[in-house]
Formats: C-alpha cells, structure tokens, sequence
C-alpha cells in the first residue's frame, strides 16, 4: 500500500527494557517473572473488559490468558513486542467465549456499570471540563458497545490500546491496508451511533 | 449535510492522517484536501474528538486478591504435552489396526465403497486445513508461541 507509511516495518521490535525483562524470565529469574506478570495481567484484563463489558468475564479471561501466555513464554522470540501477542491471547479467547457469553446476555443488553475509572490525570481540572469529558467519555464507550465485533476489536486496539497499524495488524492477522479501511469504517459507523445517541456534551453529536 | 465527501475522495486517508500513519505525499493529498472540503474537515474533527474521548477514558481494574497466582513450574505442562503425544500414538495404533481389520474382514464393494469413500473426505479436508495452517503460519510472526 504506498499511501501508507513504509516504517515502522510489517513486524515491530520489541523496547529494549521488555525484551530484557522476558529474556530474564525465559531464564526463570522470579522477580523477572513477577514483573511480566504483573505489566501483562492488567493489560490483558482491560483489553478483555474493553472487549467483553463485562469485569467478570474479563478477569476470567485474563487469568486465562496468563497461563497461556506463561506456558508458551520459553518459545517466545524475545526481540518481537509482547503486546501483540498478549492481546492476540485475549481476543482468541473472548472469540471461543462469544457464543456462550451470547446467550446469557440477552437478558441484559446493558453494558456493566462501574467499568470506567473517572479519576482526572490533570492535578487541578476545571470542573466543568472535567464533566465535559468524562459525559463524552462515557457516551463513546456506550456507543463502542453497539459496534460490531470486527469493528469494535480494530477501533479498540488502535483508540484505546494505542497500537500502531502494524501492530494491530499483527495482532488480528490481517493486511496492514485492512486495518486502514476496517478503522474506517468502524469510525464512521462509531461517528453514527454517537450521533444518533443524546448528547449533553455538545462536542459530539449534534449533528 | 450529504453522508459521503461529494468529490469523491477516498476517506479511509483521513482516519490514517489522524494516526499519523501515512506516507508524506499522502498526508499532503489530505492536507491539500482539506483545505477545501468542508465536509471532510467535519469528519476529521469529530473523528479526532472521540478518538481523544477514548484515548482518555480509564478502565477499573481488578485489585492484586483477585489475581490467581502467577503459573509456576513446568510439570503440568510437560505432562499434557506427554499425554497428547501418548493420545496421538495410541489414535494412530488403533486407526492403522481398525483400517486392517476392515481390509481383511469380508465386505461388499458397496461397504467398502463407503468407507473409503468417507475416509478420503475426511483425510481431503484434514489436508486443506492443515495446508491452510501452514500457510498462515509462514507469516506470522508469533507462529512458534501459543495464541
């Protein structure tokens, strides 16, 4: 695809300070182990909440996950990201899930409350803008519930996992120029669903 | 306001641009582009407003009580991979047995008609699959770990 980046290449590298981390606990070094194990289980809890709405079936899946990713971590290839890998774990694991999980919620079609953390990252906010955007917040994340989960996946991965194009490519095993589109798409159905829903706020949806 | 850029231009660039993720002559298309599209200047803004709404958003997360304890040890996992090797001689002693048998036992053209008619199905399609694997296996760079 020429109307994309070239670099970063297709397969990113892994930062220097995790590659030494996962060589160390491929070596059986303990606090190397604790320390992946710490990073990776709350990464794969919220992707897993991101994708689920559901902090029960979350934290299963992540306790999943970990066993996976620790019973294959001694054939891991320490110079490629862990990321991608570790939330490829997950999405497979919410894949196998899915149907069951389908049939149960039908009797709720709410997602779960007390899933997002309103704590401000700024010391002293303004109030007001403080309200603002956490009323956005919430209503995009409502509205990222009614996605598809083609879509859904893809637009989490890059907005709220920030990876980049390439790694989400790897993480789903699809073509770089795939990612481009999907997102798009996803973006464009998100932008709808926003639109449709009452929106305090006014930044989003009034359109 | 119409749904779609009215000139036509290809709107999967304007969610690339917003990720920084195109080419330097592409993002100039963009750029050159917007200028002049309304339309698409719209888009790109309440695009890039809920991608800050959900860059920012923070998720709960479980306390460390909830966490099982981290996987320990190996013995388990070499036993499984034990077990499945034991469990896939055994299925092939026992296929290439059964296959005997039904071979020299007396049976019908018809029967045998059936049963190798249904055996090369199964093997063609355990053969597709496996094929396929292989394939996408070849590009993936996490193919020598579990997913």
């Amino acid at each position: 695809m020429t109307q994309q980046r070239s670099s970063p290449g297709p397969v990113a590298a892994s930062p220097p300070r995790e590659a030494t981390t996962v060589i160390l606990a491929q070596q059986g070094e303990e606090a190397a182990l604790d320390e992946l194990a710490r990073s990776c289980r709350q990464q794969a809890y919220v992707f897993a909440l991101q994708l689920t709405g559901n902090p029960d079936d979350a934290l299963d899946v992540a306790q999943d996950a970990m066993v996976r990713f620790f019973r294959s971590l001694g054939r891991f290839d320490a110079s490629r990201p862990v990321r991608p890998w570790l939330l490829r774990i997950v999405r497979n694991l919410v894949r196998d899930r899915a149907r069951r999980w389908r049939v149960r919620r039908t009797e709720s079609l709410e997602p779960a409350e007390g899933v997002l953390r309103f704590e401000p990252r700024d010391p002293r906010p303004n109030p007001e803008t403080l309200s603002t955007r956490r009323e956005l917040q919430a209503l995009v994340w409502k509205c990222v519930q009614d996605l598809s989960p083609r879509f859904r996946e893809v637009l989490i991965l890059r907005d709220y996992q920030d990876l980049t194009y390439a790694e989400i490519a790897q993480t789903l095993k699809i073509p770089r120029g795939t990612v481009m589109s999907r997102l798009h798409r996803a973006r464009r159905l998100l932008r709808e669903v926003v639109h449709r829903r009452p929106n305090p706020t006014g930044e989003v949806g009034n359109g | 306001m119409a749904d779609r850029c009215p000139t036509a231009f290809d709107e999967r660039l304007i969610s690339g641009y917003l990720d920084g993720e195109l080419t330097q002559a592409a993002e100039q298309k963009v750029r050159l582009h917007l200028e002049d599209c309304a339309h698409c200047r719209a888009l790109l803004e309440d695009l890039r407003a809920i991608r800050e709404a959900a860059m920012s958003t923070e998720f709960s997360k479980p306390d460390d009580a909830q966490w099982d304890e981290r996987p320990r040890g190996s013995i388990s996992f070499v036993a499984r991979g034990a077990g499945w090797i034991l469990a896939a001689v055994w299925a092939v002693v026992v296929g290439m047995y059964a296959l005997w048998e039904f071979w020299t036992a007396p049976a019908s053209p018809a029967e045998r008609l059936l049963v190798v008619g249904g055996l090369t199905a199964l093997a063609l399609l355990f053969i597709s699959v496996l094929l396929d694997r292989i394939r996408t296996a070849r590009t993936d760079p996490y193919r020598e770990v579990e997913k």
